[in-house]
């Protein structure tokens, strides 16, 4: 038993007998390795793919290019290449902004982030609102506010999720589709 | 949260299996699986209550992990942040699974008085991770975390987000129901 658990008067001796048979590793088998390898190497196949298919359409657009000089069109001449960048039409920015008096730090952490307190931190702005741009996909996400560390915060602008059956304090948004 | 919820000092590290891993190394990630899929894998089965949702939890909490590994800022404690990621997507199946009314069926209290066997004088691990299926989700959360797990109510507060007072009265609570349900005598 940890050595702070010894001293708390609130302790349970029964729960403590019971809990000791349950420390024991479960041997959950190596399908779960095997899966998300499968996963992320299927992904990063995708991802290959998607590459092969990027490079293919500039060779391409370099050809059409090509024969349009060759044949005297002079359209492209001067001009860098056509081809646009790639961007995510879907992607939305979204501004999460929470009034409080931090003493240091406020974090955003959501389903968008793994609720990791370290990714999304906001900065400040007048009257200790605080605030931070978020690049989200269409979909619904739930999320928290930290402050300073220990303290968390729903988002009072915003509807309490349905899920938060555990007594944190969670929030949601739904990304609308453009 | 401490470091108690990572593995003690073995090599490679955790950090430099995660260097590896963001230089695009796939096996030093398995090697990571493997490594906490043995020390995680405790925690989703007794939350979820079987097998197959705990592997399905820890697949999720892995994949996550690995597609957000730039965002793990303190590599040395890759333990306790994918911990916090695996908590939280216990939760979500947790909640998912309580609307299914069909499968809270095995943790019915009556089951386990069913199987009890009155001259036993010790219970057995399986009757208390029956018991604990029958614990309300965030209070077998509470208690897993703060005696199976062994965490300061602080580490809880810090991992969970609820309040201190609602966390103990969570603990006490599924305490209290376990109890009932295994039969204090039982457990001396």
């Amino acid at each position: 038993m940890r050595a702070e658990h010894r001293k708390d008067p609130e302790h349970d001796p029964v729960a403590e007998r019971f809990a000791a048979r349950l420390r024991d590793p479960v041997p959950l088998t190596d399908r779960v390795e095997r899966a998300v390898l499968r996963r992320l190497e299927a992904e990063a196949a995708e991802r290959r793919d998607d590459r092969s298919r990027w490079r293919k359409f500039v060779a391409a657009m370099a050809l059409a290019a090509g024969i349009a000089i060759v044949f005297g069109l002079g359209v492209l001449v001067g001009r860098r290449s056509a081809v646009p960048a790639p961007t995510d039409a879907e992607v939305r920015s979204v501004e999460f902004v929470l009034r409080t008096a931090a003493d240091s730090a406020v974090a955003l952490v959501g389903d968008f982030n793994d609720w990791d307190p370290s990714a999304t931190p906001l900065r400040p702005a007048a009257d200790s609102l605080w605030s931070v741009v978020v690049p989200l996909r269409p979909g619904r996400y739930r999320y928290t506010f930290i402050v300073d560390g220990t303290r968390w915060y729903r988002d009072p602008s915003a509807p309490r999720a349905l899920e938060d059956d555990f007594g944190t304090p969670t929030s949601v948004i739904t990304v609308a589709h453009r | 949260m401490t470091a108690r919820v990572s593995l003690p000092e073995v090599s490679p590290s955790d950090a430099e299996l995660v260097q590896r891993v963001r230089q695009g190394n796939l096996d030093a990630y398995g090697l990571l699986m493997v490594r906490y899929r043995l020390r995680f894998g405790r925690y989703a089965f007794h939350l979820l209550g079987n097998e197959s949702d705990a592997e399905d939890a820890l697949q999720d909490a892995f994949f996550l992990a690995y597609r957000s590994i730039d965002q793990c800022r303190e590599p040395a404690r890759f333990g306790a942040w994918l911990f916090r990621i695996l908590v939280n997507r216990c939760r979500t199946m947790a909640v998912q699974r309580g609307r299914d009314a069909a499968r809270r069926v095995p943790f019915e209290a009556a089951d386990i008085v069913g199987v009890a066997h009155p001259a036993e004088s010790v219970v057995t691990r399986e009757e208390i991770h029956r018991a604990l299926g029958a614990l309300v989700p965030e209070q077998r959360e509470a208690f897993l975390l703060k005696y199976v797990e062994e965490m300061t109510y602080e580490e809880m507060v810090e991992l969970t987000g609820a309040k201190e007072s609602a966390l103990k009265m969570r603990v006490k609570r599924a305490c209290e129901r376990l109890r009932r349900l295994l039969g204090e005598h039982r457990a001396s």
